[in-house]
């Protein structure tokens, strides 16, 4: 694979805990433009990686670099321009409306004393129709749902107009009828506005269904890499989950049960 | 290494205690080492029944207390699942505490027949008080302990106050607050080892359920274990024992904490392990306190409390054994609530508590008892009385706004609506900077103690943000952190009362809060930096407003998390240093504004800023004018009166805060 200077790049990144490494000597290059799926097994280190991607921790060794920079190197208001991240668990907005958890988006671009004008409004406005959330605008965030909440906080991340977002297990807390609003958001804001998504996920369906690249992890190894297609076999699926899986085509879309 | 640790422990202590001993009674005169009479006082000369009646029952007291300590901190631990849990940290000593001052002074027959009883009730009442908060919180440890070491600083505050209001007779239980040992007989020895033994008992037969319990209330329940029964008599117990040292020899801190994490250091795994092993490393602890400072007074050095050691020990202990505690928190259950009412015109409502500051303010000013009675100010009196009021309400109304500003930041800070000033260990640093200069100088002047005090705030603020900067800084440990700080500081303060010197008065009235030597200019000066804080606020209500969302999602909007913390911090530091110089380390105005902004529905950051700031001018207004006017001709002191408006309100609001 060609380096991507536009995308991620680790180089031997590891990330070490007492008694063991979350993260060993991974290499990976992410790209632009479209959705890559992070999956593994509990514990792999997914989420740890995504939180390196972010910038939030620091590696033992090894670099990574977004964009052709350290993400060190990077301020962090700029950072937070170019790179939305979104937690597992959401923490709580309490006492918040909607639209001024969509607003918080802006603050990178605003800053604690500039003012929202026209055109951060008009942001917030698109964020909030992109995500169908317009009607739920003067809500307490309390208040809502767990499926209208995440895309309340997808709606911040897209008000921060950055070009990449990395979601840390968005769906896990969903129905399937959320779940597959919320992945079909993430696609359609790659194919349509060319912005660039990092997915943890555990489903491996879901994956093949809505993410064009993979990154799969065993104990913060990397297993394998490339399009979903090369996970979306039965040795493949075996190496990642330690279990025999069956696989069958419906069409071009591929789905996996264990066997 | 660690395995020579307790066996080391012991003989150090044994030297040291063979060293203080000889010193005071040559080794050939001990009276068991000689031939027949053995204990007869009357063959004895006067350092031999010293030795026999004092120096002997206080080294097995200080075992026997040490261990029962020990056992009371492990059962707790066990039964909350919180390696922070000990007498000190859950309210358990100090109220025994106030209870022993209180029977002291209103009721001394409650006394006649020993203390235990008296002790016992206000143990039992502080911890169960302590528990009810934590139960709303599914007794999340960091939430619990600071629930327990609130209502402890507050049980203090009280006792201090009464102490305060009856003059010197009291010295001896300021002294017992600082935990002695000393003995005259051999009676405290029977009871503690009565205790002890029935205890580990008990202990015993708890062990196998309380083992169970450790899987949570709800795998316990599914073994077809009652967990109700079961905590509430371990918790008795606990208490029990809590309250039987307090009795026996007053409030020695933090052993209770020490001695189950030492076993857990060492290795001891399985619950029986460490409920036997706690009382073993408790009672080496608080011999080879006690022995230390034995040997340190043999050396002609000062004779301290053995209590107001195991406190400067037990700060430092309780920020060791904060990293560790991450894994151990149940997750969700140090959230804050997220049930609250926003209303829809917060400038109404900002409005409204702004005329209700000048209304009070005006009543304040001219209202009043006289030697005539109620009145307004005659018009003759004005020219005398009207500076002196406005000078002290000024500074009043600048503090209560500065203290309230201090709490409204750390609790959007640390998205924690416990978060206060009083706990951020800034109000016990700026007490110990006080007394140190009223020790250091002759004649302290206003400028000096000014200073002093300010010195005394700014390094416990940094000793907490050396601490927060090398953590990742979760906000409740944060806040623990504060609260150890102040216990270190008010250890050290219970160690310089115990000196005996006229001057501990001084230190003490001032502990207790008053605004009587105000001058002009230092109202005024309080007052501009209260605007200036407030004004500082509202430019940072960006910050103020992200913050609560936790780290992660603070740090992906490029918030420098960092830096704002520590401006934040260093803000509600100077806010509090400044007010506390004016009423004294212990108020509650910086937990209640905020509160009762929140609750009036100034949710979003600007307005519950403002309405925060304005509610704690109101709050202490209104404590200038009550302690002006309650015991007139008398001026009580403001602080005090200010928490015992505040202690109560604290309680009601935080038990109804129950959710399902």
């Amino acid at each position: 694979m060609t380096p991507t200077p536009q995308g991620f790049q680790t180089q031997n990144l590891t990330h070490r805990v007492p008694g063991r490494n979350l993260l060993e000597d991974l290499s990976v290059q992410i790209q632009p433009g479209v959705v890559t799926a992070l999956i593994g097994r509990n514990g792999s280190g997914k989420s740890t990686l995504l939180k390196h991607l972010s910038g939030q921790l620091r590696p033992s060794n090894g670099t990574v670099h977004f964009q052709d920079r350290a993400i060190h190197d990077w301020p962090p208001r700029a950072l937070a321009r170019t790179l939305a991240y979104l937690p597992q668990t959401p923490p709580p907005a309490e006492g918040m409306q909607l639209t001024e958890l969509v607003a918080l988006g802006r603050y990178p671009w605003r800053g604690t004393l500039g003012r929202l004008g026209t055109a951060d409004h008009a942001v917030i406005d698109d964020a909030l129709r992109q995500c169908g959330i317009d009607h739920l605008r003067d809500r307490l965030v309390e208040t809502l749902s767990g499926g209208e909440r995440q895309r309340g906080w997808i709606a911040m991340m897209l008000a921060q107009q950055a070009q990449w977002l990395l979601l840390d297990e968005p769906i896990s807390a969903l129905d399937v009828a959320h779940q597959v609003e919320v992945l079909a958001l993430v696609q359609r804001m790659c194919r349509d506005k060319g912005l660039s998504a990092v997915v943890v996920l555990h489903d491996v369906n879901m994956a093949a269904r809505y993410c064009d690249q993979v990154i799969a992890l065993g104990q913060g190894k990397l297993v394998l890499q490339g399009p979903i297609s090369t996970l979306m076999t039965a040795e493949a699926l075996a190496r990642v989950y330690g279990l025999p899986m069956h696989v069958s085509h419906d069409g071009p879309q591929a789905f996996a049960l264990p066997r | 290494m660690t395995r020579f640790l307790l066996p080391g422990a012991v003989l150090l202590s044994a030297a040291l205690w063979l060293y203080a001993t000889t010193t005071a009674l040559p080794l050939a005169q001990w009276p068991f080492l000689r031939p027949v009479p053995l204990w007869h006082s009357e063959t004895m000369d006067s350092a031999q029944i010293l030795f026999a009646y004092g120096t002997l029952p206080r080294a097995v007291v200080a075992i026997l207390a040490g261990a029962v300590l020990g056992l009371a901190g492990a059962l707790m631990q066990a039964v909350l699942r919180n390696p922070l849990a000990d007498p000190t940290t859950l309210g358990t000593a100090a109220g025994a505490q106030l209870a022993l001052v209180a029977a002291t002074i209103f009721a001394p027959g409650l006394l006649a027949n020993g203390n235990a009883v008296v002790a016992l009730s206000g143990a039992g009442l502080a911890t169960g008080l302590v528990l009810a908060l934590g139960a709303q919180r599914g007794f999340a440890p960091v939430t619990v302990t600071i629930a327990g070491m609130l209502i402890g600083l507050l049980a203090s505050a009280i006792a201090t106050a009464i102490t305060l209001s009856q003059g010197h007779y009291l010295l001896s239980l300021v002294i017992w607050n600082g935990g002695a040992l000393t003995q005259q007989d051999w009676v405290g020895v029977r009871h503690l080892a009565m205790v002890l033994i029935v205890a580990l008992i008990l202990a015993g037969l708890l062990a196998r359920p309380l083992m169970v319990l450790s899987l949570g209330q709800a795998g316990a329940r599914g073994l077809g274990l009652r967990t109700a029964p079961l905590r509430l008599a371990t918790l008795t117990l606990a208490v029990l024992l809590s309250a039987t040292v307090s009795a026996e020899v007053g409030l020695v801190g933090f052993v209770g904490l020490a001695a189950p994490a030492i076993v857990r250091r060492l290795g001891a795994r399985s619950l029986l392990q460490r409920l036997l092993g706690a009382p073993v490393a408790g009672a080496v602890i608080l011999s080879l306190c006690d022995n230390s400072l034995q040997a340190i007074a043999a050396a002609g050095g000062p004779d301290w409390p053995t209590g107001a050691l195991t406190g400067l020990i037990g700060g430092p202990l309780l920020i060791w054994l904060l990293p560790g505690m991450r894994a151990q928190v149940p997750p969700g259950t140090e959230e804050s609530d997220t049930s609250i009412r926003r209303t829809l015109t917060p400038a109404r409502s900002l409005g409204l508590l702004t005329l209700a500051l000048c209304a009070v303010f005006i009543a304040a000013l001219f209202l009043g008892r006289g030697p005539t009675g109620w009145g307004v100010l005659a018009p003759e009196l004005r020219e005398t009385f009207l500076g002196l009021r406005a000078t002290v309400l000024v500074a009043a109304v600048a503090a209560g706004a500065l203290l309230a500003t201090s709490g409204a930041v750390l609790q959007r800070l640390t998205a924690n609506p416990m978060a206060a000033p009083e706990v951020l260990g800034v109000t016990g640093g700026a007490a110990l900077g006080y007394a140190a200069t009223v020790f250091a100088l002759a004649t302290p002047n206003a400028l000096a103690l000014a200073i002093g005090t300010s010195v005394g705030g700014a390094l416990a603020l940094a000793g907490l943000s050396a601490y927060a900067l090398r953590t990742d800084m979760s906000p409740a440990r944060i806040l623990l952190a504060g609260l150890a700080i102040g216990a270190l500081a008010s250890a050290m303060l219970a160690a310089i009362m115990t000196a005996d010197d006229p001057r501990a008065w001084l230190v003490l009235g001032w502990l207790a809060g008053s605004a009587a030597q105000v001058t002009p200019v230092g109202a005024a000066a309080l007052a501009a930096l209260a605007v200036a804080a407030l004004i500082a606020t509202v430019l940072m209500a960006g910050w103020l407003e992200i913050l609560p969302l936790g780290q992660a999602v603070a740090a992906a909007l490029g918030l420098p998390v960092g830096r704002v913390r520590l401006a934040l911090i260093a803000l509600a530091g100077l806010a509090t240093g400044a007010a506390t110089l004016l009423i004294g380390p212990v108020s509650f105005v910086g937990l209640m504004a905020p509160h009762i902004a929140r609750s009036l529905g100034l949710v979003r950051p600007i307005p519950f800023v403002i309405g925060s700031w304005l509610l704690g001018a109101i709050l202490m207004a209104i404590a200038a004018f009550g302690a002006r006017s309650a015991a007139y001709p008398y001026d009580l002191p403001l602080g005090l009166f200010a928490t015992l408006i505040g202690a109560p309100w604290l309680f009601v609001t935080l038990l109804r805060r129950r959710s399902a």
